[in-house]
């Protein structure tokens, strides 16, 4: 960083504009100067607005100073003016007084050309000074002499002169509105010892702002000065881009799994209820798949599966023994299984759908199979439930896989998000069995249930011709979502909040 | 899941010994239970869906006794000795196409004292908590209890015309009729689907015709009234099918039979055929090999520790030659194969995280290449300056309209008109985000890469789940041509152009939206929204607005080498 005072080319750097510059030249030659306004403005050729504006500028910078005398003027007012040229009241009621000995009623003296105002005043001055009888009519005191002057009237013609006179009479004459006190603070400029000793570069060089294109055609700046900014000045506020910080936590939870040697997986969102749930042994009366937890559309229509898998799929459910078995493989759920709810389209409600899809494919074991993607639910929305939400599924499947394995998976999956307390316990799902669920103990919130699992049924593999075990585990990633990203409010994962999307809050 | 309150009292006393809550929590983390709160006498408890057995004190009693080891098998099942020929019920052929299934058993209290009003309200509280989950509403099944010493058997099943049936109402004080109960009475209104046909209703009578209950809705006083001081009840449950009435009803008989109370099995009599009704409190065998329970498990056990394992799990195991066989009681409708019970004998010994094995072979890890086709474009679009948003596929239904967009696929059942409609383009997500951002100030870039949903009457499914990238340009200046070049920057950055010809699309201005098609395919929506839906949206900036549907555009541009995406069963070529 180049010095405080100075650049390397000598161009200061406290940000002058051309005007301040120039007067700090003026200020500054020659030394212990001290000029005003009028002769700096008239020496540079600048209008006494930007002078002054310009001086007040440098004073705050520190670069010039300032002496000041104030000077207090008086005047009349034009009330005053007026009232000299006519008399003051007082004066004007004792020449009527003169005239009429006899006395005149106050309410008369409005017809005599004295105002209400003029004639409170007046005939207030004459009784404090004792030229007035005492009672009405108005009449003069009897042997009070008629005065040369009113000290009042000695004060105006003062005033009129420029001078103050008695400050108690002026006083009174200001309260009456007829004089005034103008201030005039005069200022004698001169530069400060910082602005002695500020590089200004050559008197009568020219100070360069913005470096344009045509500056840089014409080559002038190669004889001017760059003018300095105030590089501690606000700037505008600028806002980019920045991924999605839900999106890019789902990218980096990706990364993971494929780190694991899972590969990624997909299917539709809208699915039919065979797919969401037929097949995953789920009967067609289980309360999940009713219409208050469901979401179903209107005006579409699925198609069934392939017929030897609906059959195969129908029968476990009945009960019945698989096309070519001797035996069924279990009771199944023992009822009349429906294939016009199997051909329902309906959202799908669990990712789960994504591996039946993906085992029907009979894939090559071994095989890890994962799918981050959205699920629906009908749920009412608050903070912790929203209608649509992600899941984490996958799958690994191959000879020997045991229910072990599925907790290596878990464990693998809490160590590579940093946490390394894992509890198992029981638990129930309709595709699998042994069904369990991964706790893991969060530093701020104690433990949380993320790792559903479990081994797939074999009323969900054998329909689908898979002869592995599979195992089976979907993550909440939702959740672990919002613990990641510290959002207590599931709705903000879907944030399009511009202020904080882009770093601008508020 | 299933959760109900129950008394810590009368757990209490069925336990071995007091159980602090500390502990209580534990045993119940390592159950399929868990405790939700306790508060005096009242025991929140959950359960999974399957395990309803457990929101009863005498099941949750039950299996507490085992996992402390204080008790061992099954739960005994003391058989009953009534006087005179097995009771039994008639069901005539009528039910049949309504509510087919009964079944019946009668029990004896263990003590002259018979029944008393906690077990009683334990009971009920039990049968109606059964009637919401396994019995689906009493759709599936419902349940009955009633004094049996005051009733004559057998008893009849029938669907009787409405017009010959009076009963008291259990919650009533005089007789209706049933047509006034069914038209009047809230159970009546709200189960009357369940119980009749235009002009019929189930009845169950005793032999002396007196009214027991209108199946599957209320009991009738007096002979449906159970009542403290009765010592032989009779538990009946009907449904559509056998298989649910059966499970629901040995639920059920688990309050009664864990306190000792004797059974005895009430025959019914099908037009066609009989059923003695032993099925319903015997035990189920299940075959279990030790080859299984090591293939699931991935662990050795040894035989003596089975055995103990399962009679904590409060089963029996007898050895065979390959095996055990266990026995399963009938209020465990859960256990339906040899994996039900390995899963009953690794949970009973637990499961560590230190036991967790790495699968036996390495894979390979990767993403799918057109999800990283995606995520390039994401990228390219931040690199243009577009903030990226992620916003959900169900949209505003009111939004949606505005656009006119009338092929997007709305939901049946929507929970608010906020998430009625799911979004056929990106371009519904990027208003919205617009029309919130009004304060923001402007210019606003926006973009989003994400799935969209179209109705394809060819698909699977009915529809497409597409994957779009779209974004929106607000500010003064902005227009078609803006949008346009961001296209086209997207198209040339995959070494292809699209060519642009004029279309009238959703919620622009005529004259000023274009298509873009690539090999024939559309590709690329182009346009700039009309001012109309920017009044409406309070948007006070030009806005042009462009959207590349990544879903056509991949099969155009990946190379050979890529895999396919798993999508629903049609070829890419049938698309659009």
């Amino acid at each position: 960083m180049a010095d405080e005072g100075a650049d390397e080319a000598g161009a200061p750097a406290v940000a002058l504009s051309e005007a301040e510059r120039t007067l700090l030249f003026a200020l500054r030659a020659p030394a212990g100067r001290a000029a005003t306004e009028e002769a700096l403005g008239a020496e540079v050729g600048l209008p006494p607005e930007a002078v002054r504006g310009s001086l007040q500028r440098l004073r705050s910078k520190h670069l010039a100073v300032a002496e000041e005398t104030s000077v207090a003027r008086p005047r009349l007012t034009a009330r005053g003016e007026a009232t000299r040229a006519a008399g003051l009241p007082e004066r004007r009621l004792l020449d009527l007084l003169l005239r009429r000995p006899e006395g005149i009623p106050p309410a008369a003296l409005e017809a005599e050309g004295l105002s209400g105002e003029e004639r409170s005043a007046a005939i207030g001055i004459l009784r404090r000074r004792g030229l007035l009888a005492d009672g009405a009519p108005l009449r003069r005191r009897a042997g009070a002499g008629p005065p040369a002057a009113l000290p009042e009237e000695a004060a105006l013609e003062g005033v009129a002169r420029g001078e103050v006179g008695d400050a108690g009479v002026f006083d009174a004459l200001k309260r009456r509105g007829l004089v005034a006190l103008d201030h005039t603070t005069h200022r004698r400029w001169s530069a400060s010892e910082e602005g002695r000793s500020l590089p200004l570069g050559t008197a009568g060089a020219a100070t360069l702002g913005a470096v344009t294109s045509a500056l840089l055609a014409s080559g002038a700046w190669r004889t001017g000065t760059f003018r300095p900014y105030d590089v501690r000045a606000d700037v505008p506020f600028v806002t980019g881009a920045r991924p999605h910080p839900y999106a890019a936590w789902l990218e980096e939870f990706e990364e993971i799994l494929v780190g694991l040697g899972f590969e990624q997986a997909e299917g539709p969102l809208l699915e039919t209820e065979f797919w969401n749930s037929d097949v995953l042994f789920m009967p067609q009366e289980h309360p999940a798949r009713s219409i208050h937890d469901a979401l179903s559309v209107r005006g579409v229509e699925g198609r069934l599966p392939p017929a030897d898998l609906l059959e195969r799929v129908a029968a476990v459910h009945e009960g019945r023994a698989l096309p070519g078995a001797a035996a069924p493989i279990t009771p199944g759920w023992r009822y009349p299984y429906d294939p016009a709810i199997a051909r329902r389209p309906i959202l799908r409600s669990q990712t789960t759908a994504v591996s039946a899809r993906f085992l029907a494919r009979r894939p090559a074991p071994p095989f890890r199979m994962f799918s981050i993607d959205r699920n629906f639910r009908r749920e009412a929305l608050d903070a912790t439930h929203h209608l649509e939400f992600a899941q984490c599924e996958g799958i690994l499947g191959e000879e020997g896989i045991t229910l072990r394995h599925l907790v290596g998976v878990f464990r693998a999956l809490a160590e590579a998000i940093g946490i390394r307390e894992l509890k198992i316990r029981p638990s129930y799902f309709p595709f699998t069995e042994p069904s369990i669920e991964g706790y893991v103990r969060h530093p701020r919130l104690g433990w949380i249930e993320v790792f559903p699992g479990g081994l797939f049924r074999p009323e969900v593999l054998a329909p689908l011709g898979v002869e592995v075990p599979v195992a089976a585990w979907g993550i909440g990633i939702a959740r672990l979502a919002m613990v990641a990203l510290g959002i207590s409010d599931i709705r903000d994962l879907y944030l399009d909040d511009l202020a904080r999307l882009t770093g601008r809050e508020g | 899941m299933p959760q109900a309150t129950l008394s810590a009292a009368r757990l209490g006393a069925l336990l071995p010994r007091p159980i602090p809550a500390e502990e209580l929590e534990r045993l119940l983390f390592d159950s399929k239970a868990e405790l939700k709160s306790l508060a005096g006498d009242e025991l929140r408890v959950e359960s999974t869906a399957d395990r309803l057995d457990l929101l009863c004190e005498a099941g949750l009693a039950a299996h507490l006794a085992g996992a402390l080891g204080a008790a061992r098998g099954p739960v005994p099942i003391a058989e009953g000795r009534g006087a005179g020929p097995a009771p039994s019920i008639v069901a005539t052929a009528a039910v049949d196409p309504i509510r087919p299934a009964i079944a019946a058993i009668v029990i004896d209290g263990p003590d002259p004292h018979g029944l008393d009003a906690g077990l009683l309200n334990e009971a009920v509280r039990f049968q109606e908590l059964i009637h919401a989950t396994l019995g689906r509403d009493r759709r599936a099944a419902s349940l009955g209890i009633y004094p049996a010493d005051r009733l004559a058997f057998p008893l009849r099943y029938d669907l009787e015309p409405m017009a010959g049936v009076r009963f008291t109402p259990l919650d009533a004080t005089h007789e209706v009729a049933a047509a006034t109960f069914f038209g009047e009475h809230p159970m009546g209104r709200r189960f009357a689907a369940l119980g009749t046909d235009p002009t019929r209703c189930l009845t169950l009578r005793d032999a002396t015709g007196g009214v027991l209950s209108l199946p599957p809705v209320l009991n009738a006083r007096p002979l449906g009234e159970a009542a403290a001081g009765d010592r032989r009840l009779l538990l009946e449950a009907t449904g559509t099918r056998p298989g649910r009435v059966a499970d629901a009803l040995a639920l059920l008989s688990l309050v009664f039979l864990a306190r000792g109370w004797a059974a005895r099995p009430v025959e019914v009599r099908y037009p066609h055929r009989t059923d003695d009704g032993r099925s319903l409190l015997a035990a189920r065998p299940i075959e279990l090999t030790t080859e299984l329970l090591r293939e699931v498990s991935g662990q050795a056990y040894p035989t003596l520790e089975v055995e103990q394992l399962l009679g904590r799990a409060r089963l029996a195991a007898r050895p065979t030659p390959h095996g055990w066989r266990v026995e399963v009681p009938p209020w465990r409708p859960d256990l339906l194969t040899a994996r039900d019970v390995i899963e009953e004998i690794i949970l009973a010994r637990g499961v560590r995280a230190e036991d967790g094995l790495l699968p036996p072979s390495p894979t390979r890890g990767r993403r799918l290449a057109e999800v990283r086709f995606r995520r390039t474009h994401a990228a390219r679009l931040l690199g243009l300056g577009f903030v990226p948003l992620m916003r959900p596929v169900l949209s505003p239904e009111p939004l949606v309209r505005l656009l006119g967009r009338t092929g997007a696929i709305a939901l049946a059942n929507p929970v608010s008109e906020q998430y009625a409609v799911l979004r056929d383009a990106l371009q519904v997500s990027l208003l919205a985000a617009l029309e919130r951002n009004t304060r923001f100030g402007y210019p606003q870039r926006l973009s989003e890469v994400g799935p969209v949903v179209v109705a394809d009457r060819a698909s699977e499914t009915g529809a497409d789940s597409r994957v779009h990238a779209a974004i929106v340009l607000a500010g003064e200046g902005m227009g078609f041509a803006d949008a346009a070049a961001a296209v086209d920057y997207l198209l040339r950055a995959d070494d292809v152009r699209g060519v642009r010809e004029p279309a009238e699309l959703a919620g622009t201005i005529p004259g000023r939206g274009a298509r873009l098609r690539l090999a024939g395919e559309i590709v690329a929506e182009v346009g700039e929204i009309h001012p109309r839906i920017l009044a409406e949206l309070k948007v006070p900036v030009p806005v042009a607005w462009g959207e590349v549907d990544l879903t056509a555009l991949w099969p155009l541009v990946r190379r050979p080498a890529e895999a396919p995406t798993l999508k629903a069963d049609r070829p890419a070529a049938e698309r659009r």
